[in-house]
């Protein structure tokens, strides 16, 4: 049975319309027009227990009000959702025990408090046992290395030191499933390594689902077999990283430093990326062009200095795919 | 599915935020000072209002020194703002998180208000013990400390409900500080803490009563020095918890109206 399911979610936020400058904002005190802006659109997925999943897509395509509709703090404007058989917006409560969130941009810890006193708060709201909550603690407080601050103040925290534990807490009571938004933002490297190891490790020795939104792809990258990209409310890709990677990583880039100015630089069967000083970057479909023969192809017109081959990143797949749209095959299903 | 409910985590959230509110101990040793400075001038300014103009029968100088020592003393109570997290997690969008957690959340945020109610609440014992050095404070009967002590909790609510009322409106507006200022004039001038209310005029008078702020300081206050006898003691609390049932049923829609625009907006 699968842990999360939508049918054609959709969710419509009314606005007031306001024309602008000082008679708009007046006029809006006696006269209100409404518009609608859908910010989800008739999503449909499925996630099966264990899964990680990257939900990502540009700022504004719907992905926070989507987790919010998953979280039950929001209530769709129609369609269905289900989070571990419950309806989250019916049954709230009962829902927020089976979830664990952390927010990159907002502390679920007690500002005010030392971090063991949230921890203990958040045992007594999730009736924690106290073996387990012990055994968590020790586990969570080596994985992240907690111990150093747990009697500081969270307001006190560095930003690391403070995810570190969000971290913690949003695991505490065992939730079936997390969702993690933007959970690396603003950290360092190392701090981000240990994020990432943090949450593999969870996924793979307690099986819990974890949905990461992010726009740092690094982290989908690591921890995401699955992808699901939304933009504009409406989901347009949804299936295997390695799929895309495939499918849309077929241009790669010839990076070539060439050793005097020509005037002009044309090689048949590449495009001209761009052209800086004497570096060209010459985009090339590797389905129809072998490396090799691309090299050959240069040399024999140009002197070149030297040369590179740039593979696809996910990123300018992803990029690629916000312009022109998911025009792939097929829409692959999670096995 | 119908969860149980455990009153557990409530009292959890009442003593953090008794940990809290003493970690802020900066404020707690001025809080005591400015009360005792004030304690002080109210003497002195009553002493010499009385000195110099006839004095009203049901409020001798002893009484009205009484009075001014034990409003300043359930000020301490009665001027927390016990609600102000609602709109501080309001302000700061974290309200989202608090509804991501298995937990009600108006009961979260009376709990919090409990825990720092009781805190400042300890606090009477050494304001009183160092209020007592510069005044001399009657002591009423045990019946009137009875019915003093059923009204002050009534006022409690009634102050709860007005501050939980101002604390929602930022559901809406998100700023708040120009009208809570103004409410906190309109219960310093009118609430009858600073001047009894039975020194306005007849007219006047009229109105002050009839308002929620004279049901917070000035009925315990009257019952406390005697003004208000044993026989209009059900008349005054019956009124106080009118106004707790109205402030109540005002709150409990206000919070209805915001929670759904949180659900249906996103906050």
């Amino acid at each position: 049975m699968p842990i999360i399911e939508t049918v054609d979610l959709r969710k419509v936020f009314r606005s007031i319309k306001r024309e602008p400058g000082l008679r708009g904002a007046l006029g809006a005190l006696f006269t209100r027009e409404y518009e609608e802006k859908a910010a989800v659109e008739g999503v449909s997925f499925s996630l099966e227990p264990g899964e990680v999943v990257g939900y990502i897509g540009p700022n504004g395509a719907g992905k926070s009000t989507t987790i919010k509709m998953l979280t039950g703090i929001l209530v769709p404007t129609s369609g269905t959702v289900r989070v571990a058989g419950l309806v989250p917006y019916e049954q709230r409560e009962a829902n927020a025990e089976n979830i664990g969130v952390v927010f990159g941009q907002r502390s679920q810890l007690y500002w005010d408090l030392p971090l063991r006193e949230s921890f203990e708060l958040l045992r007594s709201i999730y009736d924690i046992s106290r073996d387990r909550y012990r055994e968590n603690l020790a586990e969570f407080s080596r994985l992240l290395d907690l111990e150093r601050f747990m009697g500081t103040p969270v307001r006190q925290l560095s930003l690391g030191e403070r995810m570190r534990g969000d971290f913690a807490a949003a695991m505490l009571h065992d939730p079936k499933l997390v969702f993690l938004d933007e959970p690396t933002i603003g950290l360092d490297v190392i701090a981000k390594e240990s994020i990432r190891e943090f949450v593999a490790r969870v996924n793979r020795e307690r099986g819990t689902t974890v949905i990461l939104t992010t726009h740092d792809l690094a982290d989908v990258e690591r921890l995401c077999p699955r992808i699901i990209l939304i933009d504009e409310g409406k989901v347009i890709y949804d299936g295997a990283l390695e799929r895309l990677r495939e499918e849309y990583g077929t241009h790669r880039t010839l990076v070539v430093t060439l050793f005097e100015s020509y005037p002009e630089f044309a090689v048949d069967g590449a495009v001209v990326e761009s052209r800086e000083a004497n570096v060209v970057r010459l985009r090339f479909d590797r389905r129809k062009l072998s490396a090799e023969t691309l090299v050959r192809r240069v040399l024999d017109r140009y002197a070149i200095s030297d040369i590179a081959i740039v593979e696809p990143d996910i990123e300018s797949i992803v990029r690629r795919l916000y312009l022109e749209g998911y025009g792939g095959t097929a829409r692959v299903e999670p096995p | 599915m119908r969860r149980r409910f455990r009153l557990e985590p409530y009292v959890e959230f009442a003593k953090r935020a008794i940990a809290r509110e003493a970690t802020y101990r900066f404020n707690v040793f001025t809080g005591l000072g400015s009360l005792v400075v004030r304690v002080y001038l109210l003497r002195t300014v009553w002493t010499a209002l009385y000195a110099h103009n006839a004095a009203p029968r049901e409020l001798p100088l002893h009484a009205i020194v009484t009075y001014s020592t034990v409003a300043l003393l359930m000020g301490l109570v009665l001027d927390i703002d016990q609600t102000r997290a609602l709109y501080d997690r309001l302000h700061d969008g974290s309200i989202a998180t608090d509804f991501m957690k298995p937990i009600n959340v108006p009961l979260y945020f009376f709990a919090d208000g409990t825990g720092e109610v009781l805190f400042h609440g300890a606090l009477l014992v050494p304001a009183l013990g160092f209020a007592l050095l510069l005044v001399h404070v009657d002591v009423p009967s045990l019946g009137v400390l009875a019915a003093f002590a059923v009204s002050f909790l009534l006022g409690y609510f009634v102050g709860f409900f007005l501050n939980f009322i101002l604390n929602c409106s930022a559901f809406w507006t998100l700023e708040i500080s120009a009208v809570q200022m103004i409410v906190t004039w309109l219960t310093d001038l009118l609430g009858g803490q600073l001047v009894p209310l039975v020194f306005f005029p007849a007219a006047l008078a009229g109105v002050v009563y009839a308002l929620p702020f004279a049901a917070m300081f000035s009925t315990p206050l009257l019952i406390y020095v005697g003004v208000i006898g044993p026989e209009r003691y059900f008349d005054v609390m019956a009124s106080q918890l009118a106004w707790i049932v109205v402030l109540g049923t005002v709150s409990t829609l206000l919070w209805r109206a915001g929670a759904r625009r949180v659900v249906v907006q996103g906050g």
